[in-house]
Formats: structure tokens, C-alpha cells, sequence
């Protein structure tokens, strides 16, 4: 299975682009709460913005926040307080009724899901790759294209026919974001995009968001992998387990302070380095 | 700042120590049949095995394979009608050994063909057709006498006997056009085909996620199961605590299947689903197909004209 490059990927000319052309900031969150059942807080005064083309990492423990946060900018859960802005135009449930706003949002944002079974629910790796941009109203022959495209790039051409529940964890990693890749979007949330993988998927996976960032993607992704967050990040967010964002920098001053990665519960004081 | 790690309490002393357990000399106790837990994993993962062999099939180089999936299911209607007409036993047999011929040519053990046939359903079709071969309930010839009550002798007579052979036969020979066609379409290309022949996309998408989903729960059975056959010392009885096992599986089971669902749907919004699903269709007729399409409208119509002719 050898990958191929990247096919083209210039971003989709939708939705407001004059309005954020003027500005690097393509997501911007103001004082979010959110709390689930409307009793177990998720997020606290959250504030955080997204720029062009960069590659963000947030931070934290288990349980502080950052997938609800990656929902939330992927316009799944909608915050109890605060605004969330994207490319220039606000998103709420109600302005994601609209239907050209809605096509807009979702095909420039791509979320990857940490659980992958929950993200390949078709009943073949073509149809759950054909998905995305058949929804966007795409032709069934430019689907068709783009689907052997990124099959091909992803390295799985050969799980084309494959049924979900014939694939290993790594395989439906790469069928999950094989999914998103094909709506070519401009700005990619990883969940925990590293977890559970073996050494050589998750080399891989690391790649290719490399890779993808070179070509202009914006890469937001929550992880508490600190093992290659200089390669996966210009900048970081961390969340502090009471689900605020606590800190902000470069991955060279986060790795620094220890003791914020201690008090925030993302490494041990007894936890030994890793030899490079 | 100020650093706070929260104390860790002592690790408490019976977990340093050895446990108590089965003399290390051989088997001593007791053993039973298999309890409900070794049924349920013996079971998922037989589902698993019949799955992947059909999976198998499916893939194999065999006549009906290379037929379009949408003809195939539009064959099976028309036959299905065609065998339901039928009333002479002698057309529904001979009609039966070609579809043993037809899943010989498509690769299909002809040994587990005609076992997964006659195995469970005919039987249980035979057992509610018997009481119509007793005099008692279709009077005519008796061809076996059973007993006499009130001066007049009772049994099997040759007219239910015909009628329950005509009925299993019939049940046997839908089944059997069932199974070819299921062991010879992979589940995507059934459901491709359902779509092609107009079934709703909201009910065969429907289908295709219960589908996939069902072997994520089955994989969550078979965790749970075997978490507990792990942690049991001795046999599994069937008691109170069996039956609390089971049904707090289920709740567990529709708690995942919950969330599950919530994810899954989440998964959909943010490709772009608003509720009307669209998919790929990717269909063309071939040559051989026509030639089946006209093959199989030849088949049910000298199916029905036999039987015309031949008669009861």
C-alpha cells in the first residue's frame, strides 16, 4: 500500500469569503459555557481563535473540555453562553438551518472523530467516502473520481469493497479521514487523532497532517500526546481540568513548563521523558 | 506555581499478597455443559463465522455473481410468483434440483446448501402441516391407518399428504431461490440493488447502518460475556444473578447503543446530512445480463405452463 501525494486541494470558494479575507482568524469563540444535560460542565469562559493555515493543538486531561470545544467549532453542540464565529458569519443552530449556510460551513470544515466506528457507518468504504460530497450535491461521476483520488492517496484503494466490520482499527482511521479528506476541506479537527494507533499508523498519520498543513489546511486537534506535538503544532491551548483554557503558546514553552503540565494533569511528576 | 498531585492512598494489603486458588496439581472439580455465557460467545461468534463464509461466497467467480444485483432481485420476485402458482409436486421438485444445479455452478457447496435449506425450516414447516395429513382434519384416501374412533378408521390420507409435501416443497424451493441469492450478493450490492429497484434511501440506509452496527454490538456482547467468563470461578449457574447478568448486558448494550447513535448522527451532520440521504449508485447492464433477464421470464413461464398441463 503506497500512498499517493496529495491530489489538489485548494480550498472551496463558499460562503462569506470577503468578510474573513480581511483578517487571519477564521474561527473565533467568546466566553462559551457548555455543559452537558445542562449539569455537567464542559466548557468554562472559553475564549480561543483560530488562524489560517496554522496548526493548533488543544491540550488537556481527559474529560477537560477539548472534544467538546473540536464539537463546538464543528458546529455539532452549540455553547449555552457565548458566540462562535466562523469565515466572518456567526454559527448557531439557527443559522445552520439555512441551507446555503449550512452547505458553506460543512464543506469547509472536516471533522475527524476520535471513535472511527462511529464515523465509517456505511456498509462499504467506497459509500462511507462518497458520502460527504455526494450530501454537498456533487455529481455521482466527480464523487467517483475523487473517492479513487483520495482512496489512492490514503494508501486503501485495496479496501474499496470492504465492509466496516472488516477492518482493523488502523484501516478505519484512514477510511474515517479518507471521508473528510474527499469534501476537501479548509479546515481539518482531529480528535485525538493519534490514540489507539499502532507505531507506524500513527507515524503515518502524523505525516499526512504535515503534509496537509504544507498545502494551506488549517489543522485544529485535541490530543494529550505530547510525543510529537512540536511536529503537529504551531501553536497550543491548554485546557485545565476544571475546562478553561489555561495557558497559551508555542509547543517549545508548553513542553517547558512543567509545572503547568503537571497542574493541568497532562504528564506525571513521576512520568519519565521519552528517549529521542 | 504551585504544584498539587493528588495523594495516593496505600495500596491495601490483601492485594500483596497471594490469593487462594485451585490446586496447582490438576482438574479436581466438577464439570458441566457449557453455561448460557460459552452459548452466547459459541453463538456471536458462530454469526461471525456464517457471515464471513457467505462474505466469501459472495466474492467467489460463480454463475449468478457476475449477474447485476437489482436483476437478480427483480429474478427472485418473478420466480417467487411463479413457484406460488405451482400446484403439481413433480414441477416444484424438478424446479428445486435446478436451483441445487444453479448454486453448484454459482460455487456453492452443495452440501451446505442443502443443509441450510432443509435443516431448520422445512422441518418446522412440516410440523405444522402434519395435522393436515391426518383424516381428521383432510378426509380421503387412507394411506395409513393409525386408530379407529367411534367405528371409523383414522390416519394419514394420500390427499394431506400431497397437500403437506406440495406446501414443504414449495416453502423448500422459495427459500432455496432466497438463499442463492443472498449467498450470492454481498450485502452492499443487495442493498445497492434495493435502491436501484426504487426501495426508499431512507429505509435502505436505514438497514445498512443496523446492518454494520450489528456487528459493533456484537462485538460489545462478546466483550461483556467474556469480561465474566474471566471473572467466574467454577460453573456459571443459572440463578438470580445469571438473569441480573443478562438484563443489566441489555441495559448496558442500549446505553452504548445510545451514544452510539448520537455520535454516528453527529458523524452525518458534519458531512453534510439534513435528513435526505443521497448514495452512489454505480450499475451497468451487461450482455449476460439480458441474457439471464430472458433465461429466468423463460424459466417462470415454463414453470406455470407445466404445471397447467401436469395438473394436481
Amino acid at each position: 500500500m503506497t500512498p499517493n501525494p496529495i491530489p489538489n486541494l485548494a480550498p472551496n470558494p463558499t460562503l462569506n469569503l470577503a468578510a474573513c479575507e480581511a483578517t487571519d482568524v477564521i474561527m473565533a469563540c467568546e466566553g462559551l459555557n457548555f455543559r452537558y444535560l445542562d449539569r455537567y460542565p464542559a466548557l468554562v469562559d472559553v475564549s480561543m481563535d483560530v488562524r489560517r493555515g496554522e496548526k493548533l493543538a488543544l491540550l488537556g486531561a481527559n474529560g477537560s473540555g477539548k472534544s467538546t470545544l473540536l464539537k463546538v467549532l464543528d458546529g455539532l453542540v452549540f455553547p449555552q453562553t457565548g458566540t462562535f464565529r466562523a469565515f466572518g458569519s456567526e454559527v448557531t443552530e439557527d443559522t445552520l438551518e439555512d441551507e446555503q449556510m449550512s452547505a458553506g460551513f460543512r464543506s469547509r470544515v472536516g471533522f475527524v472523530f476520535q471513535n472511527s466506528d462511529a464515523q465509517v457507518f456505511s456498509p462499504s468504504v467506497r459509500e462511507e467516502i462518497a458520502f460527504g460530497p455526494l450530501q454537498m450535491g456533487m455529481s455521482a461521476d466527480e464523487t467517483g473520481q475523487r473517492v479513487d483520488d483520495v482512496l489512492a492517496m490514503i494508501g486503501i484503494a485495496d479496501l474499496v469493497d470492504r465492509a466496516p466490520f472488516q477492518l482493523s482499527g488502523g484501516q478505519k482511521k484512514r477510511v474515517a479521514i479518507a471521508s473528510v479528506l474527499v469534501m476537501n476541506p479548509e479546515v481539518l479537527l482531529f480528535d485525538e487523532p493519534t490514540a489507539a494507533l499502532d507505531p507506524r499508523t500513527q507515524e503515518w498519520l502524523t505525516g499526512l497532517i504535515e503534509e496537509l498543513a504544507d498545502a494551506g489546511k488549517t489543522i485544529v486537534h485535541a490530543t494529550h500526546d505530547l510525543e510529537v506535538l512540536d511536529r503537529l503544532a504551531d501553536r497550543c491551548l491548554v485546557f485545565s481540568e476544571e475546562h478553561r483554557i489555561v495557558a497559551e503558546g508555542t509547543p517549545a514553552d508548553v513542553l517547558a513548563d512543567s509545572d503547568l503540565l503537571v497542574s493541568v494533569n497532562l504528564v506525571h511528576p513521576r512520568t519519565r521523558p521519552h528517549p529521542r | 506555581m504551585t504544584v498539587t498531585v493528588p495523594a495516593e492512598a496505600a495500596t491495601p494489603s490483601w492485594l500483596l499478597q497471594g490469593e487462594f486458588a485451585m490446586c496447582p496439581c490438576g482438574c479436581i472439580g466438577k464439570r458441566k455443559k457449557g453455561s448460557f455465557v460459552e452459548k452466547t460467545l459459541d453463538g456471536s461468534a458462530g454469526l461471525m463465522r456464517q457471515v464471513m463464509f457467505g462474505q466469501d461466497i459472495a466474492d467467489q467467480p460463480g454463475l449468478l455473481q457476475r449477474i447485476d444485483p437489482r436483476l437478480k432481485l427483480a429474478s427472485l420476485l418473478v420466480l417467487l410468483f411463479a413457484v406460488a402458482l405451482v400446484r403439481n409436486i413433480v414441477v416444484l421438485v424438478v424446479a428445486y434440483l435446478l436451483t441445487v444445479a444453479v448454486a453448484a455452478a454459482s460455487r456453492i457447496p452443495a452440501a451446505f446448501f442443502i443443509k441450510r435449506v432443509w435443516l431448520f425450516i422445512p422441518i418446522f414447516t412440516g410440523i405444522v402441516v402434519i395435522p393436515a395429513t391426518l383424516s381428521i382434519i383432510t378426509p380421503g384416501d387412507i394411506v395409513l391407518p393409525l386408530w379407529t374412533w367411534h367405528g371409523t378408521t383414522q390416519g394419514f390420507t394420500s390427499q394431506g399428504l400431497t397437500a403437506a409435501g406440495l406446501i414443504v416443497t414449495r416453502v423448500a424451493l422459495s427459500i432455496s431461490l432466497v438463499v442463492l441469492l443472498t449467498l450470492t450478493t454481498s450485502w452492499v450490492r443487495l442493498l445497492a440493488a434495493m435502491r436501484g429497484l426504487g426501495v426508499p434511501r431512507v429505509f435502505v440506509l436505514i438497514v445498512g447502518m443496523a446492518y454494520r452496527y450489528i456487528f459493533l454490538l456484537l462485538g460489545s456482547v462478546t466483550d461483556m460475556y467474556e469480561s465474566r467468563k474471566a471473572r467466574t470461578v467454577g460453573t456459571v449457574t443459572h440463578d438470580k444473578a445469571a438473569r441480573g447478568f443478562v438484563t443489566s448486558t441489555a441495559g448496558a448494550l442500549l446505553s452504548k447503543s445510545h451514544t452510539l447513535s448520537e455520535e454516528v448522527h453527529q458523524a452525518m451532520t458534519s458531512r453534510g446530512y439534513r435528513g435526505d440521504a443521497k448514495t452512489l449508485q454505480q450499475f451497468a447492464l451487461t450482455r449476460g445480463d439480458a441474457v439471464y433477464a430472458v433465461v429466468v421470464i423463460v424459466l417462470a413461464v415454463t414453470i406455470v405452463l407445466a404445471d397447467h398441463s401436469l395438473g394436481r
